[in-house]
């Protein structure tokens, strides 16, 4: 232990007067918390690496004391462990599937995490973590601060050759799946409180029956795949009303306005989405002027579109006096997640002037981002707190700063586009999505001048 | 055996939520390391702040922040219709081991709490028990099923962090129930206008949408924002009167939402139009043009207002980031509106947003925000540029991007808005007998000078 007393402070503290026994170590420094080395990006990976997992700091060499009995005193009995070992210029470790209990584990993955890249090789190992380099296997040296590792394996880790490799710190953490039954049960629960509070749901001021949210956005962003998913959720089952489709043309062609049943009682649901054409590129797509005919209610049921024409007065399905009901409350721009660093300057342009339309004649909007679950790095686990992922948080920034919306105003969600079976977390996204754009309708009806 | 909490999911969201976002390890659970004293206590060696949860037919649990720190946090968690609730107590104690039980007792020696594992029984004594509210008919010794230790990652600042987790949802509760019951000055009017003004994009509209959200328990976003390089988001004039979320009653206070000041001359609000809005002429919903303020002639221009219709609070939005590099155009223009505010005599405050660290700013106390941190030289600067004293300067965070309320900002908001009605009854209090009595109002102003009569 010698040398490594500079990471404590120098006052110590007195022990409580009743303690007889001194247990413990000094009062740390505040900045000897008990925080991993590891990076957010690391971490992420090797979480990732090792089946969506949740890694709990158990041990850190630093703080804990570089001795195995320290350790095993700390990570014994705590299931599968991964341990992380930190050297000059690697970052290295061993992987422990089954419950660690210190003595023998029949089989260790041993890793190696360059950059973003893993390698790794299976071994067997007697002893872990010793005390004195005898052993010809894989083992751990806290004392001495080396790792052992045998030069085959070594080779295939492409590691330099060598025998030992030194180290400065060592770390262990508990890995626990994300997902868990105990989350899952939670995560029903919160849903299904979700799913109660918007039947239950009645526009501001009874203005309304309905409340009707148009979604808007570039082709294929997935607009009509986030009405399968609400009306998914509330039936109780994955279904797709709507088509949908990789078209790049664009797949909806007519306006839609899908009111939903409820599952339960076969009432109309308080709110209906309005499912429009894709905006393209340049002249492409639903355009400008029919936008705001859709806003101000003008447009009925399947009309359809015309990317060079804008409906007019004289058209069948044109509605000359909309009244409130027959207008938008809520407005929402879809985008594909992915997409939002490579949106073509005329999209951006086109998105901004749509906006300040929408400013002009006091329609609130809110920003729905789709295909979150197809995300680099983003796990099913992640989507449980998808507001607090880094990768997330960035996107969500960028639409701030390309696009000029309010982050407040920047939802997430992952659509139902391939499953056939509904999964609580995503229907918590979409269900809190929904719950947004009603509460922006009724900011939106608060707002309304009533003449 | 796995090693998991047995904290339902909820639970867990609701403790770290009222710990202020922080991440919890499990480190140790009796049923799996075993009911071994000196095996928990090694816990809490070197792990810095901890929590200890006891599951009987209820779930105590305390926060240390570190071993034999004389503080402790005692809370239960406890379900009612959906929602969990978690009461807390901050506690001075002083921590004692022996191989079979561990105590905390109180500075004069009673025993507050004490465990012993290997028993597998807890005691709490009355004043515990009866504190944190647990269900009158759990005795105050109680067999545990289960003990599990957390490390704690994330509690940002020692100092007075206990007593806050302990006291602001409470602290944020009183604010809002004085807010609610205040009444203006010898009730000469019923509702206070407060004018928010400031360049672009600082943050205006998003101050009416975080006070609307705090007394509405929600989210909202009336007022669009966002940001746009070119112009304002806010176009036109809106008064906007609040709903309480509680009582359904409209509160005793409208903000007034306008256009932001450009940098440069003939953009953005113009400079003319304030005197018509400080005196009340100024519709609501109003189209604001940059070029040519307000006439006598526009329609529904206001032609002979009551001391009802005037502004009575002036509010400088300034994002505190922006302080130290505002161009000279937007000094000018800011001086020039004080001037006109003053000749006025209208009473007025700065609001400063954006501030980022503001569970700094807040002073343990909550009493006092404090500006003798971070942001002491901005607020000086901007006391320096507008000649306003720095007791009338505000600072605040808006919700922009969390979800969730945070009690911290909700005390910013709060805390700017009374000390905004405070200034306001002073301005009213201070107002001339006859313009206050008789409804007469005679005014006076740098750019145009009339006398209106309103009888
Ligand atoms: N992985 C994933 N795929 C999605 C998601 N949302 C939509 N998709 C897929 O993206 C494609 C386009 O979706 P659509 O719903 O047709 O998009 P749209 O916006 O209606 O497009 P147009 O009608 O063509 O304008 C389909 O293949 C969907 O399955 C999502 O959240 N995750
Ligand atoms: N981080 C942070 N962002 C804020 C705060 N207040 C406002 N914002 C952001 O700043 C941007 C502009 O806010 P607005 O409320 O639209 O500003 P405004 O003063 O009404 O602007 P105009 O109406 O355009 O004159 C928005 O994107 C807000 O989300 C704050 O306290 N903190
Ligand atoms: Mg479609
Ligand atoms: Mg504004």
């Amino acid at each position: 232990m010698k040398g490594r007393i500079v990471f404590y402070d120098r006052t110590y503290y007195p022990f409580s007067k009743f303690d007889g026994k001194c247990v413990g170590c000094p009062t740390r420094l505040r900045s000897m918390a008990v925080t991993t080395r590891l990076t957010w990006l690391q971490k992420k990976i090797l979480q990732n690496h090792f089946g969506d997992k949740k890694f709990s700091l158990l041990y850190k060499a630093s703080v804990h004391g570089f001795s195995t009995q320290d350790l095993h005193n700390r990570c014994c009995n705590q299931g599968p462990i991964i341990t992380v070992i930190y050297s000059e210029n690697v970052v290295s470790g061993v992987y422990v599937e089954e419950n660690y209990q210190g003595g023998t584990t029949d089989s260790i993955i041993i890793f190696v995490l360059r950059e973003t890249e893993i390698s790794e090789c299976k071994a067997n190992s007697y002893n872990l973590f010793v005390n004195y380099n005898d052993n010809a296997q894989y083992c751990i040296n806290l004392q001495s601060g080396n790792v052992l590792i045998p030069p085959q394996i070594a080779k295939r880790l492409e590691l330099p050759p060598g025998h030992q490799y030194s180290f400065q710190e060592c770390e262990v953490f508990r890995c626990e799946d994300t997902v868990d039954e105990r989350k899952i049960q939670g995560l029903i629960q919160l849903r299904d409180q979700l799913l109660l509070a918007m039947r239950v749901y009645k526009p501001s001021g009874n203005l309304v029956n309905q409340v009707k949210i148009l979604l808007l956005g570039p082709i294929g962003a997935g607009k009509s795949s986030f009405f399968n998913s609400v009306k998914s959720v509330f039936q109780g089952y994955v279904s797709h009303q709507a088509l949908v489709g990789d078209d790049t043309t664009g797949t909806s062609k007519n306006y839609r306005v899908y009111s939903m049943k409820d599952r339960i009682n076969g009432a109309s649901l308080p709110f209906v989405l309005c499912d429009s054409l894709g905006l393209g590129e340049d002249e492409e797509g639903l355009c400008v002027e029919d936008i705001l005919s859709l806003i101000k209610g003008h447009v009925s049921d399947r009309y359809q579109f015309n990317s060079m024409k804008p409906i007019t007065s004289s058209d069948v399905k044109y509605i000359k006096y909309p009244q409130l009901k027959d207008r938008i409350h809520c407005a929402v721009f879809v985008f594909d997640i992915n997409s939002i660093e490579h949106l073509s300057y005329g999209m951006v342009a086109k998105i901004k002037r749509i906006r300040r339309e929408m400013i002009k004649c006091g329609m609130l909007h809110v920003v729905l981002l789709t295909h979150v679950d197809s995300m680099k790095l983003i796990t099913r686990g992640d989507l449980i707190d998808i507001y607090s992922c880094v990768p997330v948080k960035l996107k969500i920034n960028a639409v701030h700063r390309n696009l000029g919306f309010s982050v407040s105003d920047i939802l997430v969600v992952s659509n139902y586009s391939s499953e056939w079976e509904l999964d609580a977390i995503k229907d918590i996204l979409i269900l809190s999505a929904l719950r947004k754009m009603l509460w922006t309708a009724d900011d939106f009806l608060e707002d309304f001048p009533l003449e | 055996m796995a090693v998991t909490t047995k904290l339902t999911w909820n639970e867990e969201a609701c403790l770290i939520n009222q710990l202020g976002n922080v991440s919890l390890s499990l480190l140790y659970k009796s049923s799996v390391h075993g009911y071994s004293m000196s095996d928990m206590l090694q816990r809490y060696t070197c792990e810095g702040p901890t929590i200890t949860i006891y599951f009987s037919n209820s779930i105590v649990g305390f926060l240390m922040l570190e071993r034999n720190h004389k503080q402790t946090i005692w809370f239960t968690l406890r379900k009612k219709k959906d929602i969990i609730e978690m009461p807390t107590l901050l506690l001075n104690t002083v921590l004692k081991t022996t191989t079979e039980e561990l105590s905390f007792l109180s500075y004069c020696g009673e025993t507050i709490f004490s465990v012993n594992l290997k028993a597998q029984l807890i005691f709490l004594n009355h004043m515990l028990n009866a504190k944190i509210r647990l269900p009158v008919n759990s005795c105050s010794r109680a067999n545990i099923s289960e003990c599990e230790v957390f490390r704690v990652e994330g509690i940002k600042d020692n100092r007075g962090y206990l007593k806050r987790i302990t006291e602001v949802t409470q602290y944020r509760n009183k604010l809002l129930s004085d807010l609610r019951a205040y009444k203006p000055y010898a009730d000469l009017v019923s509702e206070i206008r407060i004018l928010l003004l400031g360049p672009t994009g600082s943050g205006k509209s998003s101050f009416f949408n975080s006070v609307k959200s705090v007394f509405r328990g929600r989210p909202t976003q009336q007022a669009i924002v966002g940001s746009d390089s070119t112009t304002s988001i806010t176009e036109q004039y809106r008064i906007y009167s609040i709903k309480d979320g509680v009582h359904r009653q409209y509160l005793p206070f409208m903000l007034c939402d306008t256009m932001g000041l450009h940098d440069s001359e003939g953009g953005g609000l113009c400079v003319d139009d304030i005197p018509h809005i400080l005196k009340g002429c100024v519709p609501d919903r109003y189209q604001f043009d940059p070029c040519k303020p307000i006439t006598s002639k526009h329609p529904t221009y206001i032609k002979s207002p009551s001391l009802k219709d005037r502004v009575h609070c002036v509010a400088y939005v300034l994002d505190i980031n922006s302080i130290d590099n505002l161009s000279s155009t937007m000094v000018a223009k800011l001086k020039q509106i004080h001037k006109e505010v003053i000749t006025c005599g209208i009473a007025h405050v700065v609001l400063l947003t954006k501030v980022n660290n503001y569970d700094e700013v807040l002073q343990v106390n909550f009493l006092n925000v404090n500006k003798s941190t971070t942001s002491q030289k901005q607020v000086m600067n901007v006391s320096k540029i507008l000649g306003i004293p720095i007791f009338n300067i505000l600072i605040i965070g808006n919700h922009t991007s969390k979800w969730e309320s945070d009690p911290e900002e909700d005390i910013l908001v709060l805390s700017a808005l009374r000390q905004m009605l405070r200034v306001t009854d002073d301005f009213l209090e201070d107002l001339p007998k006859e313009e206050t009595t008789c409804g007469y109002f005679y005014y006076e102003s740098t750019s145009c000078r009339l006398s209106q009569i309103y009888c």
